[in-house]
């Protein structure tokens, strides 16, 4: 397959822009709901990767790749708003971490201090209301807590959105109409139409988040709200405890009856050592042999 | 002859006992007669060769036993499969519903998981409570309209089906697909909804029900023991164990996969059962189909077939000529990027992408450390490579040795005549999402 | 005729070079503050110029000469002309004084001349190929001129046709000379170079001191102020009358590791552009080697105009290897890393633009305090089976071992294995941070983010701060260099030590003793530029080598003109392309001694050489080969345990 007939996703994408402008032709207003993360590794409070990569899509949708098609004139009605809405403790700690999202090129952030462990979706909800979004972008699962990924469907079912999960792409094609590439495993990609207003979880398979200046982060405002709010008595009353490893399953110890059968499915090892070599073979076969393996392992797409 | 293999425990005193007078003889007896012979002039001759049996893997193994230990194995796999009991549960007072992913119409592996934890937990309730499965879409194997034991539903755990294979819950629905969620809510009232932890299926599904019923679901869930429910947490860093009689206990589930072994030790009905009416959603998501994607647009970490290129390669436009006959997503040993053949973000690696490919070709790499590091979950390795004794060669599942040039032209070549003869049977895959399916 | 004008033409073009000084001044001013001591630094100037300059002038014997004699001859010159042809004052012996100052001047500006008949491609053309024309006419014309002055030719002897011969002669050499000091001619270096010397913003490198650390960044962000240099006029003052010290000579660029990669990188360009900058205007006049792979006269500035929007690009910045070749190489001691770090830190803390991995080594930096995203918590585990103390148990040590991230590379362990072997054969008594260590902060502060560095250096000073010991070993000299010359500007004054130095110490107090090296073949060592010329040390890692026997066979770069492996400056991570790997040339470096064994003391340098393709000659880290050389000294009878 010649490389010139795939269109890459981008590209697609591209050649269908015209305007990055909500419905009724006021400028976009995308809100983008943040968490604090945490690093994989350490634990330590660090800018939540999926967060980072929905900002970053929030701005580059504002950035508009649609107003630069727009002529000079609608320029400035194109423009669109970022809103950045954080709902937690938000102790100074976290504060730091916050500043990593306004680095990336927000000038403020609306911080909904709320007690520890209070539900957030009430008072995210009540925020977005107020700002008269067109687009919410939430990361896809959060890094610290719970992490069940409920947020976005939670605030879209409040407000009776439309909810897009795995979101890597979105584009404004004008008229208040969307279009979303949505990731599917092993890079494949989805395409889905959606009208604003509407939410999205972006996928941690989005473009990269741009890197955050640490002095634009200083400069950044946190605008503070503490709110009164619920606590959480589910996960109050639930166990949680540093991950134990899960246990490796025991390969297949299905008609094992004897001890001496679960053995052997528990110690056997997997087929492909010691692969086969061909050295003597000509070109084609050695080709035919790979070619043959590829299709029995079935990565050889149909055109 | 009965199978059933009978020891004659004297005989197996005299085949331990060497000194027995009877030993030559009975040993002649179990090893075949022509272990030993009287030659032509009178004297006894063994025949070392006939002693013996060779072994599965190849090596001859003297069975002083008689026979009796190999025999008898090789026995039993001979015997026929034995029936599985079927198990019927008549009249339900309860269910447990798993909404399968059923890729491609057929069951996954981590859906079969999914329904031995529904057995386990519909069994473990006082009442007659069956497992229903639900299905979005087609399946590939149909359900006659009676019991169906031995359909793969049947034989992973579900006593009863809900197909829900109408057009309009096909591809991208997650809103009609929700209305149906909840019209069998309504009907079956289910104590438990198991669903696949799976991206964009699963756990979409899951999600969707429990913001709409207002319930608490439990993600990312790995483990059903002794009534309580642990599912991981957020960066996978914690684990939050939940218990299932508790007041608050999630009735929504999203299973990991190897969360409970599928069934395998009975036959389950599978009958459908019928369908309640569900509304229409109000479809405000438009599924506008699967973009083709440029094998070079994917990321590396993403990539299912990486064709590498590392020092080996001297003619790089037939690298890439290759690559895009394949469909191939294109990689790099650090030196073919440090020599400028490839941009930096191609080096596959513990310096660069670790990569997770099902098939990976290294051709012309040797297999330093840290590349053989970033192979590592990579499942088929394929070397081509002139130093048959390099490392790539002794990690791969095949190697070629030999002048990459030559082998890259003869594999394009076949790829190009060879890809209108393998269309037919791949279209299915190239459209699926995950190619979990077990055969 | 001729006596009658040279005074006002003197006069003329001595109050259009003052003018011409005055807007260099307010140019330079331009800059931010910075305290410099002004009365004691012109008073130090003279001696920082004979000797300092001098000693790195000097490095080229006939160049050093031909300096003397020229740049002598003519402040002699201009001297004695402004009294005897400028006050007139009728000396026959100041005339004769002047005549022979000519010629001595005359005698300099052949060699110019005859340097400039063919010129390095590292030296500058344009103006500067003007430059020995105009001395030999100005030392020639003044010789002419003095001659009825020293009684030599009768008075009156210039009239006539001579007389506008010569009236063209002064014209021309006083243009040149005077003129062209303060309106950015050639000469404009005399002027800004006595100025820099005597207000140079490290006055510690003078009287054969060393100050290599970068310097500290106020974070304060509340007053508006940008985070590191954005515009020209963003640099400190002296800084700005650095770069117009610059006399395009180009020791810099023959040096310099990433221009001869072919990276787009030149740092005399990059203090040129500089001076465009400050000046304003485009590159157009610049006559010397361009940024590999990017045309001159596209680069454009002013004081006020971001610098890498339109006069350097972002990919020169990041080229640096910060490894000093060009500072140390410079004949005006310009501070080309300073600068280049200077405006790293806009380009990283106000615009988030830090290229390649820097973005993902920054955050990971900053969540996992190592570069590389890995647990803390599995620091030490390297150290499992070494059965180290740790420093929270012990509390005190004679010796704080300083690991750094090589305990997370496996490569890098094997000499921290190593070195803990000699560690414990020397019965010295140590210990270690284990888990408490954090990143010193090297490669954080090399990419810009200074924020950053001070975050981990405060939380390390404040660590080190529980503890009691005399002296901090580490392996890796940038770590070393950092603890060492950039801590103590947040409050953390130490001893600190590279290994090679205390096994040094070691071998020669006799408490390790060493087998002869015999079976590694040619021995060469690379200096790796954190320890040699950040902190010279250069003669313990030698000292090392020749306790084992080995006879060094050096590279033709070695010691202070040591080349760059490439890995410094966090240049692996922004990896900016070029043509060549830097280590690949430091790799044929090596293979022109014919070395199989190239000795090293440092694990960056380490994995960038052993990043070489095969077939190369081996790599090993001092503290490996010493370690495999140790010979077990005979305990006195007393402590050994009877059996």
């Amino acid at each position: 397959m010649s490389r010139d007939s795939i269109k890459s996703p981008a590209a697609t994408l591209a050649s269908n822009l015209n305007s990055s402008t909500g419905q009724t032709g006021k400028p976009l207003t995308i809100t983008t709901l943040v968490s604090v993360g945490q690093h994989p590794k350490s634990g330590r409070a660090r800018v939540a990767d999926q967060d980072a990569k929905a900002l970053e899509l929030a701005l580059s949708l504002s950035a508009g790749k649609g107003t630069a098609a727009v002529g000079k004139g609608e320029a400035g009605a194109g423009k669109s708003q970022i809103n950045l809405i954080h709902a937690g403790t938000a102790t100074a700690e976290q504060q730091l971490v916050l500043r990593g999202y306004l680095g990336m090129g927000v000038g403020q952030m609306r911080v909904l201090k709320q007690s520890d462990g209070a539900d957030v979706i009430p008072v995210l909800v009540d925020a977005v209301r107020k700002s008269g979004s067109d687009v919410v972008l939430t990361g896809s699962r959060a890094e610290a807590g719970e992490g069940s990924g409920m947020t976005p469907y939670l605030v879209a079912q409040s407000l009776g959105w439309p909810m897009v999960p795995a979101a890597v792409e979105i584009t404004a094609v004008g008229s208040g109409e969307f279009e979303i590439l949505q990731a599917l495993p092993r890079g494949q990609r989805r395409l889905l139409k959606v009208r604003a207003p509407f939410v999205a979880s972006i996928d941690a398979a989005a473009a990269e988040a741009r890197q955050t200046a640490w002095a634009a982060g200083q400069r950044g405002a946190l605008e503070h709200m503490t709110l009164s709010s619920n606590d959480d008595a589910v996960l109050a009353e639930a166990a949680v405890e540093p991950a134990r490893k899960r246990p490796k399953r025991i390969a297949r110890a299905k008609k094992a009856k004897t001890a001496a059968d679960r053995f052997k499915a528990a110690t056997a090892k997997s087929a492909s050592k010691g692969g086969a070599v061909l050295v003597k073979e000509s070109a084609e076969e050695k080709a035919e042999a790979i070619y043959q393996m590829l299709l029995s392992q079935g990565v050889l797409k149909a055109r | 002859m009965s199978d059933v293999i009978r020891k004659d425990p004297r005989k197996n005193w005299i085949l331990r006992n060497r000194l027995h007078p009877l030993h030559e003889q009975v040993v002649a007896e179990m090893n075949g007669p022509a272990a030993v012979v009287r030659g032509p002039s009178g004297l006894i001759r063994k025949n070392p060769h006939a002693v013996g049996f060779i072994g599965p893997n190849g090596i001859k193994r003297i069975d002083r036993l008689g026979g009796s230990g190999s025999a008898a194995a090789s026995a039993k796999r001979e015997q026929q499969e034995e029936q599985l009991p079927i198990i019927a549960i008549e009249q339900p007072q309860s269910y447990v519903v798993v909404v399968v992913d059923a890729a491609n119409g057929e069951l996954s592996a981590h859906d079969r998981d999914v329904l031995g934890q529904a057995r386990l937990l519909a069994d473990g309730r006082a009442e007659n409570t069956a497992v229903v499965a639900l299905v979005f879409g087609a399946l590939k194997a149909a359900l006659g309209e009676a019991a169906n034991p031995d359909h793969a539903f049947g034989l992973a755990g579900a006593d009863r089906v809900m197909l829900f294979d109408d057009e309009c819950y096909a591809g991208f629905a997650p809103e009609q697909q929700l209305e149906a969620m909840l019209a069998v809510d309504r009907q079956l009232s289910p104590v438990n909804w198991l669903f696949p932890d799976t991206h964009l299926s699963g756990n979409d599904r899951a999600l969707r029900l429990a913001a709409r019923l207002g319930e608490r679901p439990a993600m990312h869930a790995w483990q059903i023991k002794d009534g309580k429910v642990t599912s991981r947490g957020g960066s996978e860093m914690t684990d939050i164990t939940r218990d299932l009689a508790a007041a608050t206990a999630p009735r929504i589930l999203a299973l990991a996969s190897e969360c409970a072994l599928p069934v395998d030790e009975a036959r389950y009905e599978a009958r459908l059962l019928p369908l309640p009416s569900v509304p229409n959603a109000m479809v405000r998501i438009k599924d506008a189909g699967a973009v083709a994607v440029d094998p070079n647009q994917i990321a590396m970490g993403e990539a299912e077939f990486i064709l590498s290129a590392g020092n080996g390669i001297h003619d790089w436009d037939q690298f890439h000529a290759t690559a895009a006959a394949l469909g191939a997503t294109e990689g790099a040993s650090r030196v073919a990027v440090d020599n400028g053949f490839m941009p930096r973000f191609r080096q596959v690696g513990a310096t660069g992408t670790w990569v997770t490919a099902r098939v990976y070709i290294a051709v012309g790499i040797s297999g330093a450390v840290q590349h053989l590091q970033g192979i590592g979950s990579c499942e088929k390795v394929i070397a081509i490579n002139t130093d048959a004794g390099c490392d790539m060669v002794k990690r791969a599942d095949l190697s070629v040795i030999g002048d990459s040039q030559e082998i890259l032209a003869a594999l394009k070549a076949r790829a190009e005549q060879g890809a209108v003869a393998v269309s037919e049977p791949q279209q299915g895959k190239a459209d699926g999402e995950s190619n979990h399916n077990v055969a | 005729m001729l006596e009658s004008v040279i005074p006002w033409l003197l006069a003329g073009f001595i109050a259009v070079l003052v003018a011409g000084m005055l807007r260099r001044i307010s140019l330079w001013r331009a800059g931010q503050p910075q305290q410099v001591n002004l009365v004691a630094g012109l008073m130090a100037m003279p001696r920082r110029y004979l000797v300092d300059l001098h000693h790195v002038v000097d490095r080229d014997k006939v160049m050093s000469n031909t300096h003397v004699a020229t740049a002598g001859g003519f402040v002699a010159s201009m001297l004695l002309i402004i009294l005897v042809h400028g006050f007139g004052l009728d000396s026959v012996w100041l005339a004769r004084a002047l005549l022979l100052t000519t010629v001595v001047m005359f005698i300099g500006a052949l060699f110019v001349f005859r340097r400039r008949l063919n010129p390095p491609s590292r030296l500058s053309k344009g103006p500067w190929m003007r430059l020995p024309k105009s001395l030999l006419t100005f030392a020639a014309t003044f010789f002419v001129v003095s001659l009825p002055a020293a009684g030599v030719l009768p008075d009156g002897f210039g009239s006539g046709v001579l007389a506008f011969i010569l009236l063209a002669g002064i014209v021309a050499g006083l243009g040149e000379m005077l003129f062209g000091m303060g309106w950015a001619g050639p000469m404009k270096h005399a002027f800004a170079g006595a100025l820099h010397l005597a207000f140079h913003r490290r006055p510690e490198r003078f009287g054969g001191g060393r100050s290599t650390g970068l310097k500290l960044l106020d974070l304060d962000t509340s007053n508006g102020k940008t985070l590191g240099v954005a515009k020209p006029t963003d640099f400190k003052w002296n800084q700005l009358l650095g770069f117009d010290a610059c006399v395009q000579c180009g020791r810099c660029e023959a040096m310099c590791p990433a221009f001869a990669a072919g990276q787009p990188l030149n740092p005399k360009k990059l203090i040129q552009d500089m001076v465009v900058g400050l000046a304003g205007g485009t590159d157009a006049k610049y006559a010397g080697s361009p940024y590999p792979g990017k045309d001159v006269g596209n680069a454009k500035g002013s004081p006020i105009e971001v610098i890498t929007e339109g006069l350097v690009s972002q990919e020169t910045l990041w080229s640096c290897t910060t490894c000093r070749a060009c500072v140390e190489e410079c004949p005006m001691m310009i501070e080309h890393v300073d600068a280049i770090v200077d405006m790293r830190r806009f380009l990283t803390l106000e615009q988030g633009s830090t290229p390649g991995k820097g973005s993902e080594t920054l955050q990971n930096l900053i969540a996992t305090d190592n570069p590389n995203g890995n647990d803390p918590q599995s620091r030490s585990w390297w150290a499992a089976d070494q059965n180290i103390p740790l420093m929270s148990e012990k509390k005190e040590a004679d010796v704080l071992f300083w690991v750094s991230d090589g305990a997370f590379d496996m490569r890098s362990q094997r000499i921290l294995r190593s070195f803990v072997k000699i560690l414990k054969a020397a019965n010295v008594d140590f210990a270690y941070l284990g888990d408490e260590e954090r990143d010193s902060g090297d490669v954080a502060r090399r990419l810009g983010d200074d924020a950053t560095f001070q975050s981990l250096a405060k939380r390390n000073i404040a660590t080190l701060k529980q503890y009691k010991f005399k002296r901090i070993v580490t392996t890796d000299p940038h770590a070393f260099h950092c603890l060492k010359n950039e801590y103590p500007d947040l409050g953390g004054n130490y001893e600190v030590l590279h290994h090679t130095r205390l096994i040094n110490e070691l071998v020669a107090g006799g408490k390790i003793k060493l087998d002869a090296l015999t079976t590694a073949g040619t021995v060469t060592y690379h200096d790796p530029c954190y320890l040699g010329r950040y902190n010279g040390e250069y003669d313990a890692p030698r000292d090392v080598l020749k306790a084992m026997g080995i006879e060094l066979a050096e590279m033709e770069r070695s010691g202070f003109r040591s080349r760059c492996c490439g890995g410094g400056g966090a240049a692996p991570i922004t990896d900016i392309p070029g043509e060549r790997r830097i280590a690949d040339m430091r790799m044929d470096d090596i293979r022109e001694t014919g070395a199989d064994l190239v000795a090293v003391g440092c694990q960056q340098c380490t994995a960038m050489l052993e990043g070489v393709v095969e077939p190369r000659p081996q790599v090993q880290d001092i503290a490996e080969m010493v370690a495999a050389q140790l010979v077990e000294i005979e305990q006195p009878a007393s402590k050994r345990e009877v059996a």
